[in-house]
């Protein structure tokens, strides 16, 4: 099966995304099919979920914390600001405590707690996460193209998503088991009903988000992923044991793109010596890549002879991704 | 003053005495329990004010203005020996 037919054959894959080692290409495929889907009159988002996001790169547009940017018709592009959004959030939360207690100031303990906690490392993770629950649950585009972070990251991530759950639903049932307890004092003393818990909600409300996130990640119906790797030994066998522990958090694999294929026609001309060992070198991976990842190959990319950044350059590759382009 | 509410003073005070002999006891129980568990719950979301990071900080900043007002006897309780109430009970 060919990129272009698993598009056509799943139509409701509506969330894609391109997973991978560093500088393989994710990125680019992100954008090219952007473009290519755009094309066809579908309505897409690309955006980034790496706090060192490169989309302005390859559009070559400041699109930074920007919100969605119109690259050209039915294509936009975002890259979250992580930064921007812990420290919105943050006044928020000050905000709400001065609210709900009619303070003018809040209390020093508290301020360090809240500036000790955005220096935490997983805070932009969590951050850009939250915000992907809002892009994603907005519903204005037909697609949703993630440009994912490299492995290691985007493991991070999906794990995050179930230790999250877990923790959430061990600290409602004790939250729970607390109204109980409230109710029971209430009942003893006569008393009318206990006020509802609003942090009972307040956790119900952080679970339906991270599930909404999660759930979408795992779901074989709605979300295509897809492996990017290279016709070189380290990348295959990384990208083996990637596959194989995105299996067991059930994200849907939808194939694999080998990217970087130098076209094997140049072997006919007078190449030298050099080149000519890569390109034996490269025939011989990509026989591997065929017994290791057999017919979920999807494609093969070629290496183009400058890099990829602008629109028409995105164009060359939508094409080289998905066939030449047609009218429609 | 009048039959009926004298009649309900009555029937109020019996009522508090009941509930001095049976309910105060539980209630006071209940609600110590839930006093406990209030802090162990301030202290697995917010376990980074003792310098216990437990959990992923982004989500437990929204719990933080719940929890406000028992945020200082929760960090005495916690980084005490014994409870005074402990005696008391």
């Amino acid at each position: 099966m060919s990129l272009r037919e698993v598009f056509e054959k799943n139509p409701d894959r509506r969330y894609v995304m391109f997973g991978g080692k560093g500088g393989l290409g994710k990125t680019t495929f992100s954008a090219a099919t952007g473009y290519w889907l755009a094309q066809q009159g579908y309505k897409v988002l690309v955006f980034s979920v790496d706090p060192q996001a490169s989309l302005s790169d390859i559009f070559k547009r400041d699109i930074f914390g920007k919100g969605p940017v119109e690259i050209m018709p039915n294509l936009y592009a975002q890259e979250i600001d992580a930064d921007r959004r812990i420290k919105e959030y943050q006044q928020e939360i000050r905000q709400k405590i001065l609210n709900m207690y009619g303070m003018d100031k809040v209390p020093e303990e508290i301020e360090n707690y809240i500036q000790a906690a955005a220096a935490e490392p997983a805070m932009e993770e969590s951050a850009i996460f939250d915000e992907v629950v809002d892009i994603v649950v907005s519903g204005k585009y037909d697609y949703y193209i993630y440009d994912l972070v490299p492995l290691g990251h985007a493991l991070y991530y999906l794990s995050m998503a179930s230790v999250y759950d877990q923790w959430i639903d061990k600290i409602t049932a004790l939250r729970t088991e607390m109204e109980e307890y409230s109710k029971v004092a209430a009942v003893m003393r006569r008393s009318k009903e206990t006020e509802e818990d609003q942090i009972l909600r307040e956790l119900q409300y952080i679970k339906q988000r991270i599930n909404t996130s999660s759930g979408i990640l795992t779901d074989k119906q709605k979300t295509a992923f897809f492996f990017v790797l290279v016709p070189e030994e380290m990348i295959i066998l990384d990208t083996k044991k990637a596959a194989e522990l995105f299996a067991k958090f059930d994200v849907p694999l939808a194939g694999y793109i080998v990217n970087r294929v130098i076209p094997a026609e140049l072997s006919q001309q007078e190449i030298p010596e050099y080149l000519r060992n890569r390109l034996q070198m490269q025939a011989g991976y990509l026989g591997r890549i065929g017994q290791v990842f057999g017919a979920e190959v999807l494609t093969h990319v070629p290496e183009f002879e400058r890099d990829i950044t602008g629109l028409p350059m995105i164009a060359r590759m939508a094409d080289a991704l998905f066939g030449p382009a047609e009218a429609k | 003053m009048p039959e009926e509410t004298k009649k309900r003073n009555w029937f109020d005070g019996v009522k508090s005495v009941l509930y001095g002999m049976a309910g105060h006891d539980m209630a006071r129980y209940a609600l110590k329990t839930r006093g406990s568990m209030e802090h162990l719950f301030i202290l697995i979301t917010m376990g980074d004010l003792l310098g216990i990071p437990i959990l992923p900080p982004y989500y437990s900043l929204r719990l933080l203005p719940y929890v406000v007002p028992q945020i200082s006897t929760w960090k005495r309780r916690m980084l005490r020996e014994k409870d005074l109430t402990d005696a008391l009970a």
